[in-house]
């Protein structure tokens, strides 16, 4: 693991006077030639993360390691990251060409090397033959590839995404996503994205970094952060979702909403108080009869793809349905899902621990079979 | 239409203004200009402007006004750097420009208390051991002083230039490797240049006519064209002459606009 790292962070701290920490004793590896997300809430600390490796600011307290080499008091320009900037930060008074020439003219390229080095990004960009324009002919979506591609030019390790797609409207933001994501696997090189869009962050990475209030909650690919979210904050931020208080009677078997459900969490306390999710699209809308769980609709919106059902159950509950099939305001429907759809979540459980009790699942799948 | 017309109404103030203070007196000077002593019509004073008495007037306030805007501008460059970096950075801008609400003529009487030979600066020369000397009546209180009057001048529009430079541009040219001195060379000091420009025309030109401080600071010794204004309009009563110089410096002054460039002034 640690060969591949190329980013390390150990207990990084990082204090304004006496201002509660922005970033609080965080620790984690990010490797080599990977997309990553650091995902949060704006003030989460998630672009102090990135200011750090820049170089643009230094930790109050711990260590971090590029390529095995400390550098905590590295200066920026010294450093092997190029950052792409929320605003994109382009130079004003220079043109396309120079503005990705920048970084080659301050390493004295040769000049013949410096035009083929900047035309080769732009056409990676998808830019070529707008090498004489100005900045300020340049579109929102246009401007936001010369900052790629300056970036991109000077071969760095690792490039820095600092929400770059937030100023864009929404269809250039979708197609923006896919071409970066192409972009990190044509180049092959470390990105890491800033984003408080969780979409974005879905869509796109390899690893997401889930932070809230200076701490990482969660770590792990799209679909562990999504399917198995550590904590309520998790569950909430990243998609929709029903969050419930429960009790997790045994292993396999949890109550909430005046039944008990077979699930396939396990290795907590007996009676353990816990927290359950399900995801909308994992309710089916049934007869009141047939349902495992019975809701009184209260709200029903339609968003095109799908019915939003919203309606209480019989301890209060509110339950947030996705179905193509329509409801009645004020009707009792029942509600089905499987054991899989139901996740269980303890309180204040470390991410080490969650890890390991999700890991000892598999293994008693393995040794079950 | 009557919107027009209120329109043009509330022009007439500025159009009156305009054409008695300023075209107005433009085209007398220029009148003024082609006659001789005498009072007949003739262009002599041109020619005796192209002489080597009034070449050397030219030159030497050219001189003069260069040396006060450069050395204005190399203390007020660092200066409004130093502002737009400090937390109150308005109120020490407004400290800055306070000195420039007092009268011309009693800052020049001022600095000659200072200057003079009882003065504060001497008493000081002599405290530090290196004894009062002639310090009023010289080049070097001349340039001290303009510097001194005009340095508010050229650190507003740079201030604001570099007040409106966003940071994000200083942290990419960081990122893509640059020194600080690269930094400022390639980035701030381009999307600057707006503001020294103006800087440079608000100090440039009247310093090309200063008179006042010719005489009271440096008494007489330095004649530049201003002074000879003055002097042919009151002491020699040429008028002509005087007018002719006054056409050479609006000349100058639109050339120099020209040159320095009108765009984004004080950015």
């Amino acid at each position: 693991m640690t060969n591949s790292a190329i980013i390390q962070f150990h207990n990084v701290t990082k204090q304004y006077d006496q201002d509660p920490p922005v970033l609080d004793r965080v620790s984690f590896e990010i490797e080599r030639g990977k997309f990553y997300t650091l995902l949060g809430p704006s003030g989460c600390g998630k672009t102090t993360i990135l200011r750090l490796i820049a170089g643009f600011t230094e930790a109050t307290s711990g260590d971090i390691y590029f390529n095995g080499k400390k550098i905590n008091h590295i200066p920026a320009n010294k450093r092997q990251v190029n950052t792409v900037f929320q605003d994109y930060a382009l130079f004003p008074h220079l043109n396309v060409f120079e503005n990705v020439a920048f970084g080659l003219r301050i390493k004295k390229m040769k000049k013949s090397e410096i035009a083929a080095k900047v035309k080769e990004a732009l056409s990676f960009v998808n830019l070529s033959g707008y090498e004489d324009r100005e900045i300020k002919e340049m579109s929102g979506g246009q401007r936001q590839r010369v900052a790629i591609a300056r970036a991109i030019v000077n071969e760095p390790e690792v490039i820095l995404l600092d929400e770059p797609l937030s100023a864009l409207d929404l269809k250039l933001r979708y197609q923006m996503q896919y071409e970066l994501r192409e972009l990190q696997r044509r180049l092959g090189i470390t990105f890491i994205f800033v984003t408080h869009d969780q979409e974005e962050a879905l869509a796109m990475s390899d690893e997401i970094f889930v932070i809230n209030k200076g701490r990482i909650q969660q770590s792990g690919t799209p679909n562990d952060i999504y399917d198995e979210p550590i904590n309520r904050f998790v569950a909430d931020f990243i998609g929709e979702s029903n969050i419930v208080k429960a009790t997790m009677i045994e292993d396999f078997l949890v109550s909430f909403g005046g039944g008990n459900f077979e699930c396939v969490d396990q290795g907590m306390n007996p009676n353990e108080p816990v927290e359950v999710v399900i995801r909308p699209e994992d309710l089916q809308i049934t007869s009141f009869e047939d349902g495992m769980l019975q809701i009184e609709v209260h709200s029903q919106l339609f968003r095109g793809v799908h019915y939003e059902i919203t309606g209480l159950d019989q301890e209060g509950n509110e339950w947030l349905v996705q179905s193509t099939k329509k409801a009645t305001v004020g009707d009792k429907i029942g509600l089905q899902f499987e054991p899989e759809a139901i996740h269980v979540m303890r309180f204040n459980e470390t991410e080490e621990d969650f890890d390991r009790r999700l890991d000892s699942y598999s293994e008693g799948v393995a040794d079950g079979k | 239409m009557e919107n027009k017309g209120t329109r043009n109404l509330y022009m007439i103030p500025y159009a009156l203004w305009i054409i008695l203070f300023v075209i107005a007196p433009i085209f007398l000077v220029l009148y003024y200009s082609f006659f001789d002593i005498e009072g007949n019509f003739s262009l002599v004073n041109y020619k005796n402007f192209f002489t080597p008495v009034y070449l050397q007037m030219t030159l030497s306030s050219f001189w003069y006004a260069f040396l006060i805007t450069a050395i204005s501008l190399l203390v007020a460059y660092p200066t409004a750097y130093l502002l737009t970096r400090t937390k109150h950075k308005q109120l020490w801008l407004l400290l800055i420009i306070v000195p420039s609400w007092i009268n011309l003529l009693l800052k020049a009487y001022a600095f000659i208390g200072i200057f003079g030979a009882y003065g504060a600066a001497n008493n000081f020369l002599e405290w530090i051991g290196i004894g009062s000397r002639q310090l009023l009546f010289t080049d070097f209180s001349f340039v001290f002083v303009s510097v001194y009057i005009f340095i508010p001048f050229m650190i507003l529009p740079i201030f604001n230039a570099l007040d409106n430079l966003n940071p994000s541009l200083l942290y990419a040219a960081k990122d893509l490797g640059a020194s600080g001195w690269t930094t400022f060379r390639r980035v701030i000091f381009p999307l600057t240049i707006d503001g020294v420009k103006s800087g440079i025309q608000v100090v440039f030109i009247p310093a090309l006519s200063l008179f006042m401080l010719t005489r009271l600071i440096a008494g007489n010794r330095v004649i530049t064209l201003g002074t000879a204004i003055e002097q042919h309009f009151l002491v020699t009563q040429d008028w002509g002459m005087g007018s002719t110089i006054a056409v050479f410096l609006i000349l100058i002054m639109f050339l120099f606009m020209g040159l320095t460039g009108f765009r984004k002034r004080g950015a």
